[in-house]
C-alpha cells in the first residue's frame, strides 16, 4: 500500500490500527473538539489525542433526538455516532465552547452518556486580551489538574516540553507539505491534504511524524497531482472534513492551494515558542496566534491573514465555506465577503450540510463560479 | 456551420441550433426519464426541424442540471453562463437577467460581452420556482397554464407566505377553506413570488437592462409583480425566454469551437 493510500484509509476511518498499538502500551485515547484544546497537556499526561470527526458518518437520527434540526449538521452527526458506539475507544473527551451548538453538545453527551469515558469541558475566552490570556491559563492549569488526577500522572515541564518538541516538529512538517503547493505545479492536491490532515489527526504523534516523512520524501522526489486544474483555490471557514466536498470543488477544474480552516492551516501554522512556562507558552500559541471566527476581536486580522495567504499562494479565488445554522461562520463569511470585494478578490460562499446532499446544485454554483473568475482574465 | 445547445433542466428540455448566428431550430418539452434521453430527443427535434444529420453540427455544448450526463455534449458550461450569454445573443442591451427556472431562480450580471460579472442563486428552498408553481397551482385547482390568468383577474391579492413551499401550499390550502376567491389566491401568490425574487436581487447590484427568462418567465402575472416590486420594465428578447439557457449553449458551442482552432484554453 502506498503511504497516501494508506492516509486515505486511515482519513475515512473513525478508529485504526496505531491507537490500538497505542493502548496496549499504556496510552489511552482522549478525544478533543476544536483547535483551541493544547494536544500537548494529553500527551503529555501519557494519552493519544485523537481529533473528534463525523467521518463515516450514517446519519443524524439518533443525534436529533437530542438536537433540534436549527443546530449544525456537525454536533448532530457526532453525537449521532457516539450513541451508536463509534466512538467507544475513547477513554475520555476534551469538549471545548467553541460555539454553542459544541457547548451544547457537551450537555448532551453527558446526559445521554454513551460509553466514551469522561466529559471534560474547557473553557476558551472569544477574546485575545491580557485579560482572556490569563482566564485561559487558569484553564489550562485546571485542565493540567484534571488530567493528573484522571491519570495518575504528574505534568512536569519536562514533559510538556517534550510534548510541545513533539507537537512542533509535526507542526512543521505539515508546513513543509504546505508550502510546497505554492509551486505553480502543485504536488499535492487540496484533497489529499486534507486526508493527511484527517489521518494524522487521529494517530499517535510519534506516528504522525513517521507518515509525514514519508509524504514528504514522496514529494521532494518530484511527485505532481495530476488533475486538470485552471484556478487556484483558497479556501476558509468552519467545520470541513467531507473529501467529497473538496473533490466536488478540485473536480470542476480547481486545486485548493491553500487555506485557513480547522483541519489545515490553523491546526499547523505557528509553533509553540519554546522557553519559560509550558503552560503559558501553549496559552499564547494557542490562544493569541490562532484566529477562528469563534473569536471576536480579531476578524480584521483574519481577513488580512486570508489577503496575505491569496497572494503568497497565488490563489484565484477564495471559497468561504459555512455549515447550515454556523453562527460563527454566518457573520464571518458575509464580512469576509464584502472586504474581499474591495480588494478584487473574488469569493463566494458555499452553505451546505456536513456530508449533505444537494450536489446538484452545489456543481453549478461551484462552475458558475470558476466561469465568473475565468471570465476576469 | 452550425452549433447546438442542449439544456437539460429539471421539468423542461431544451435545444437551439445555430448557424450563421442564426437560430435555424429550437424545440422544448417536459423532461424524460433520465438526461440521456431527453438530450437524445429534443436534439432529433431540431435536427428534424433543420433538416440535419447529426454529424453535420460542428459542435455541442450543454448545460442544466443534466450537462454532465450527455455523452455526444462537445463541452458544457453552467446555466448561469449561458443564461447570460444566450439573453445577451438575444438582446444585446441586457445585462441584469432573472431568470426563474424549474428548481431554481437565478440573478445573473453580465458585462458588454455577454460574460458573467457575477451571480446570486437561491441555495436551498424552491419556494417561487417552476417547481413550487406547480405544486400550488395543484393545489389550487387549475392548470400551471392557468394560473397567471387567474391572478391577473384579481385586484386584491391574498397574503401568501414566500418562505418555504410546503408553508406557502399550507397558506393556499388555508385560504381555501376559508372560501376566499381562487383569483386573489393566484394573486397572493405571484406576489409573494415576486417578492421573493426581490429579496434575491438584492444580493447584487443589479445593472441596467434587467430581463426575466426561464419557464416561469411565460407567467404574464409573476412577470407583472416582479415588474412591480422592482420598480422596472423588463427589456424584451428576440427569442423564446425559456430558450435562453441552450441558446446561450449554442453560442459556447461555437466559442468553444473557434478556440479549438486557434489551439487556446479553455
Amino acid at each position: 500500500m502506498t503511504i497516501f493510500n494508506e492516509i486515505r484509509q486511515l482519513a475515512q476511518s473513525t478508529a485504526n490500527d496505531y491507537l490500538t498499538r497505542a493502548r496496549h502500551r499504556g496510552h489511552p485515547t482522549v478525544g478533543y473538539f476544536c483547535s483551541y484544546v493544547p494536544e500537548e497537556m494529553i500527551h503529555a499526561a501519557g494519552a493519544v489525542p485523537y481529533r473528534m470527526r463525523a467521518v463515516g458518518s450514517e446519519g443524524t437520527s439518533l443525534g436529533d433526538t437530542y438536537f433540534s434540526s436549527a443546530n449544525c449538521s456537525f454536533v448532530r452527526r457526532v453525537l449521532d455516532k457516539g450513541l451508536r458506539g463509534d466512538f467507544d475507544f475513547l477513554d475520555g473527551i476534551v469538549f471545548m465552547n467553541g460555539c454553542d451548538h459544541n457547548r451544547r453538545l457537551f450537555d448532551n453527551w453527558s446526559y445521554a452518556h454513551p460509553d466514551t469515558g469522561f466529559n471534560y469541558m474547557l473553557f476558551v475566552p472569544h477574546g485575545r486580551s491580557e485579560a482572556c490570556l490569563a482566564q485561559y491559563g487558569n484553564e489550562l492549569a485546571k485542565l493540567g489538574r484534571f488530567l493528573e488526577e484522571r491519570f495518575d500522572t504528574e505534568l512536569t515541564a519536562e514533559k510538556l516540553w517534550n510534548s510541545v518538541a513533539l507537537y512542533n516538529r509535526k507542526r512543521a512538517l505539515l508546513q513543509e507539505i504546505a508550502d510546497s503547493r505554492r509551486a505553480a505545479v502543485v504536488p499535492i492536491s487540496g484533497t489529499e491534504f486534507l486526508s493527511l490532515m484527517l489521518a494524522v489527526s487521529v494517530v499517535p504523534v510519534e506516528d504522525a511524524i513517521a507518515l509525514l516523512e514519508q509524504v514528504l520524501a514522496e514529494l521532494r522526489a518530484g511527485r505532481i497531482h495530476t488533475g486538470q486544474a485552471v484556478l487556484r483555490l483558497f479556501v476558509t471557514g468552519s467545520c470541513l472534513e467531507e473529501l467529497s466536498h473538496l473533490e466536488l470543488l478540485e473536480s470542476a477544474g480547481a486545486v485548493v492551494v491553500a487555506d485557513a480552516i480547522c483541519l489545515g492551516a490553523r491546526y499547523f501554522e505557528l509553533p509553540v515558542p519554546v522557553g519559560g512556562d509550558p503552560l503559558a507558552a501553549l496559552g499564547e500559541r494557542y490562544l493569541r496566534n490562532l484566529s477562528c471566527p469563534r473569536m471576536m476581536d480579531d476578524v480584521a486580522g483574519r481577513i488580512a491573514h486570508v489577503r496575505e495567504r491569496v497572494s503568497d499562494f497565488g490563489a484565484d479565488a477564495v471559497i468561504l465555506e459555512k455549515l447550515e445554522f454556523c453562527s460563527m461562520m454566518s457573520g464571518e463569511s458575509y464580512i469576509s465577503s464584502h472586504e474581499l470585494r474591495k480588494f478584487d478578490i473574488p469569493s463566494i460562499t458555499l452553505t451546505r450540510e456536513l456530508y449533505g446532499g444537494g450536489v446538484g446544485q452545489l456543481k453549478t454554483r461551484i462552475q458558475a463560479f470558476y466561469e465568473k473568475v475565468i471570465n476576469r482574465s | 456551420m452550425i452549433f447546438a445547445g442542449i439544456d437539460i433542466g429539471s421539468l423542461t428540455a431544451k435545444a437551439v441550433l445555430l448557424r450563421h448566428g442564426k437560430v435555424i431550430a429550437s424545440h422544448f418539452e417536459p423532461v424524460k426519464a433520465t438526461s440521456l434521453a431527453s438530450a437524445d430527443h429534443v436534439m432529433g427535434q431540431v435536427l428534424e426541424q433543420a433538416g440535419l444529420r447529426i454529424g453535420e453540427i460542428q459542435l455541442t455544448c450543454s448545460t442544466g442540471y443534466g450537462r454532465l450526463e450527455i455523452p455526444f455534449a462537445d463541452c458544457n458550461r453552467s446555466e448561469v453562463s449561458c443564461h447570460g450569454l444566450g439573453t445577451f445573443f438575444s438582446n444585446k442591451s441586457v445585462r441584469t437577467i432573472i431568470d426563474i427556472g424549474g428548481q431554481d431562480c437565478k440573478v445573473v450580471v453580465i458585462d458588454s460581452h455577454g460574460m458573467v460579472e457575477d451571480f446570486v442563486m437561491n441555495d436551498k428552498c424552491a419556494a417561487g420556482t417552476g417547481r413550487s408553481l406547480e405544486i400550488l397551482a395543484r393545489t389550487l385547482g387549475v392548470e400551471l397554464a392557468d394560473l397567471g390568468r387567474f391572478a391577473l383577474r384579481s385586484h386584491r391579492p391574498l397574503p401568501v407566505s414566500n418562505k418555504c413551499s410546503i408553508f406557502m401550499e399550507l397558506d393556499v390550502m388555508q385560504l381555501l377553506y376559508q372560501g376566499k376567491r381562487r383569483e386573489n389566491i393566484a394573486h397572493g401568490i405571484t406576489v409573494s413570488i415576486a417578492r421573493r425574487i426581490a429579496s434575491l436581487t438584492g444580493k447584487v447590484t443589479l445593472q441596467k437592462g434587467i430581463c426575466i427568462s426561464g419557464g416561469v418567465s411565460k407567467n404574464a402575472a409573476v412577470v407583472r409583480d416582479i415588474e412591480q416590486a422592482l420598480g422596472v420594465t423588463f427589456t424584451p428578447l428576440a427569442h423564446d425566454p425559456q430558450l435562453m439557457g441552450a441558446l446561450g449553449a449554442a453560442c459556447f458551442a461555437e466559442k468553444e469551437y473557434r478556440r479549438r482552432m486557434e489551439g487556446g484554453r479553455s
